[in-house]
């Protein structure tokens, strides 16, 4: 009974199995083909044979990429996704809970909030390197700190120390992925029901403790979610980086960290971009290794915190 | 604490633009309850009973009317300030925190004024009384509490805490003090040794206290040099918590489940969970919204027993708000009943049914209801159709008017003999109930669906045209277009 029409089930299925095997299954699975091939040639799909050559390339302190991957795009991408996931995560929270208590003007406000998801990342990125700069941008203005170079180095004059283009990148990022989290948020809030407040009004509860003990614990499965998708969100950065700093990634004073602010997706579009495919396969490969951890780790932790 | 409300009304705004007219939930509502009592607010829903008691607990501020709490006005007061427990519908139970945390988060923000005292010397003492006489008992615990062929300190504390009724902060005291561990026959000198020691901390507590310059009286109170007790306003401490949260929770009898989830329990236990976090501290007043309506029926009626048991051991003053008139009448003091936020009638439980004011009094309670018929009172009679049912001096103004008689106001056989005041029906249908009877029947001046009829079951019925006298005092008149009760002494 159960086995009779599972012809017709499959059938239902193919389009979207058949796109999902053609352009997700088989990518991935030959990612990780080829970041065991030795030259491997992306033209006519040949080369020397099965190697670890590749990783050794990129993880160690001897290898071809060591700077560009160790001390460059591994560092950035940790930095931007440990400062940005819980900056924005909290912001969200506070903004979220403060939209859904305000009496009037809901839906504008709502509306200003959820217009950077609208978007394009990049145009804001442009617009954003429009604010940040030295000469004419608004935020030297506003905060009188005329001529710091944030993102770009004065030409033969001061050169852009990490910390300002880190403060620039992160507070780009944090905005643009602000609106998402705050719809996830808004709609879990809206799920919560009113009697647990009005409860926690008679206890003579403290409006942080009933935010605290009430909202956040109630909220805390689309935190989860939230949490685990901006992670991954993160370690994928690179639209902001080419947006705010340009093609090559921002040039710093290499005194004060990193020499630019490519992240690891951004190092394997660049070695795709000079066709070595093999070193591309690889670091993807070591991303979606750290990923996995990072989203293991969170499962594991929130087993005991969140609440369905 | 006697609550006082005067001239309680609450309007919700409607919009004039879209021609939404206001509505009046509660329409100058004065209500009196005195200290102690349990005043069941009745009616249908929508009847403004649930805003009413929103209004009580400050969760909705009155258009106009005043709320008394003793000789207080607490009108204008914040729900927190006003010192009152609220027993929700669907319980409202913080469905992430434990039962005992959830009896426990209204104690976490308290604060309270109280005498300064040496609580540690009230605890050796406790501890002192417990090793003296229940030494053997608190061995057998102890000695029970295993877990995973280990003697567990939690499992030990927990049951210690059942037994003895102490906070747990002193069970676990109790049970380091490794009585389990010593040989049946140094038992007596171990404990005499622990009762020293006791004694020196006293002592060394007594002392502390004297260099601050205080002297300690026999409640262990703190007093000054001139011997008045210090007040101080504090938050609860855990112990004192702790305390508070097992006394409730044996009051209301969850004391077994305060490790578990909300989710864990049943219905009925959830309830008395939104008892006890709405009893923990120890509120002047008592509020419950339809506590009942999300239990099946058996442990309806249990649990209505247990509120009513609740709240006579706490002497609480308490407003119980149903739709149900039986649930109403069993466990209330005194009744208000409510209609589009007027009150009705307000009574004892009995007098509401036995005495009715209105109409929709008369309709609103009794199972099966009244039975109402179109009537007219002619030449100082009540007449139902051509037929006279009864008749009063009272009966002065001739005019139509609505009779209700009650189901088990029919009287028949050798009733009917007096053949001026008979009634006669057709019987539709006879439905026979062990003891009673009853009967559907029809009448073209009855208004509504079904006349229903209870009888004793000897009598012998059938379906056609049955004759009955009906008891005058369960037959209610109405005025027709005022609905208001319409008073006659029967002759």
């Amino acid at each position: 009974m159960e086995s009779k029409n599972n012809w017709k089930a499959w059938l239902y299925l193919a389009p979207v199995i058949v796109l999902m095997a053609v352009f997700t299954l088989y990518p991935i699975v030959n990612t990780v083909v080829v970041s065991f091939l030795k030259d491997y040639n992306q033209i006519n799909g040949s080369s020397k044979g099965f190697t670890f050559y590749n990783y050794q390339q990129i993880l160690s302190p001897g290898g071809l990429f060591y700077e560009d991957v160790w001390l460059t795009a591994l560092p950035n991408t940790l930095i931007l996704t440990l400062i940005t996931v819980p900056t924005s995560i909290i912001l969200a929270l506070f903004i979220a809970i403060g939209l859904n208590s305000i009496p009037f003007l809901k839906k504008i406000f709502q509306t200003v909030f959820f217009m950077p998801y609208v978007t394009n990342a990049i145009a804001i990125g442009m617009v954003f390197s429009v604010i940040f700069d030295t000469q004419t941008g608004i935020f030297n203005a506003i905060f009188g700190t005329y001529g710091f170079p944030w993102i770009f180095p004065v030409p033969g004059g001061a050169t852009v120390a990490y910390g300002s283009a880190l403060f620039s990148i992160c507070f780009y990022i944090v905005w643009h992925s602000l609106p998402y989290k705050i719809l996830i948020f808004l709609g879990g809030l809206q799920n919560v029901d009113q009697q647990y407040y009005d409860a926690a009004k008679i206890d003579a509860a403290s409006r942080a403790k009933t935010i605290m003990k009430i909202t956040v614990p109630l909220l805390s499965p689309q935190i989860l979610y939230v949490m685990i998708t901006s992670f991954i969100g993160a370690f994928k950065e690179y639209n902001s980086v080419i947006g705010l700093f340009g093609t090559n990634g921002g040039a710093f004073d290499k005194n004060t960290g990193p020499s630019s602010m490519k992240t690891m997706v951004f190092f394997i579009y660049d070695q795709i971009a000079k066709g070595k495919v093999q070193y591309a396969s690889a670091a993807a490969v070591i991303l979606f290794v750290i990923i996995m951890l990072f989203t293991a780790i969170q499962f594991k932790v929130s087993k005991k915190r969140v609440h369905y | 604490m006697e609550i006082k409300i005067k001239n309680l009304t609450k309007v919700f705004p409607g919009n004039p633009k879209k021609n939404i007219p206001d509505t009046t939930a509660v329409s100058h509502l004065d209500l009196d309850i005195p200290d102690g009592q349990l005043l069941g607010l009745l009616g249908p829903s929508g009847c403004g009973k649930s805003t009413t008691l929103y209004m009580i607990a400050g969760l909705k501020q009155p258009t106009e009317g005043e709320i008394w709490f003793g000789d207080e006005d607490v009108t204008n007061l914040t729900p927190e300030k006003r010192g009152i427990g609220l027993v929700f519908q669907n319980y409202a139970l913080y469905p992430h925190m434990t039962i005992y945390d959830n009896v426990k988060f209204p104690l976490t923000n308290l604060r309270v004024k109280t005498t300064k005292k040496a609580v540690k010397i009230l605890d050796n003492q406790k501890i002192d009384e417990l090793i003296t006489n229940n030494a053997d008992e608190i061995i057998e615990i102890v000695k029970s509490s295993v877990y995973k062929e280990k003697i567990s300190k939690d499992a030990a504390a927990r049951k210690l805490v059942f037994r003895f009724h102490i906070v747990t902060s002193l069970a676990v005291k109790i049970f380091r003090l490794g009585l389990h561990l010593v040989p049946a026959d140094e038992l007596s000198a171990k404990i005499a040794g622990i009762k020293a020691e006791l004694a020196a901390d006293n002592q060394k507590i007594t002392e502390k206290f004297a260099k601050h310059g205080y002297s300690l009286n026999e409640a262990c109170e703190c007093l000054t040099a001139e011997g008045t007790t210090i007040i101080e306003t504090r938050r609860l401490s855990t112990s004192e918590i702790d305390g508070l949260v097992q006394e409730t929770a044996r009051l209301v009898q969850i004391d077994q489940y305060l490790t578990r989830k909300p989710s864990e329990l049943s219905g009925g236990q959830q309830q008395r969970v939104a008892i006890a976090r709405a009893l923990v501290k120890k509120p002047r007043v008592l509020l419950l919204d339809e506590p009942l309506s999300n239990l099946d029926a058996r442990l309806r009626l249990q649990t209505r027993e247990e509120i009513r048991r609740i709240q006579r051991e706490t002497g609480i003053t308490t407003i119980f708000v149903t739709h149900d008139q039986e649930e109403a009448m069993s466990i209330s003091d005194q009744i208000v009943v409510m209609k589009n936020g007027v009150e009705m009638q307000r009574d004892h439980p009995q007098d509401v049914y036995n005495n009715p004011q209105n109409l929709f009094v008369a309709k609103f309670l009794g199972t099966p209801p009244i039975n109402t018929f179109s009537g007219e009172i002619k030449n100082g009679a009540l007449y139902i159709g051509e037929e006279k049912i009864l008749s009063s001096k009272s009966f002065t103004e001739d005019k139509p008017v609505f009779v209700g008689i009650r189901p088990e106001g029919f009287l028949a056989d050798e009733h009917t003999k007096d053949e001026d005041k008979v009634f006669s029906i057709t019987v539709k249908a006879i439905v026979t109930m062990g003891r009673d009877m009853s009967l559907v029947c029809e009448h073209d001046k009855f208004i509504g669906e079904d006349i229903k009829i209870i009888v004793d079951s000897d009598i012998d019925a059938k379906i056609g045209v049955m004759r009955f006298a009906i008891r005058p005092n369960k037959i209610f008149v109405f005025d027709a277009k005022t609905e208001e009760r319409i008073r006659f002494e029967a002759k």
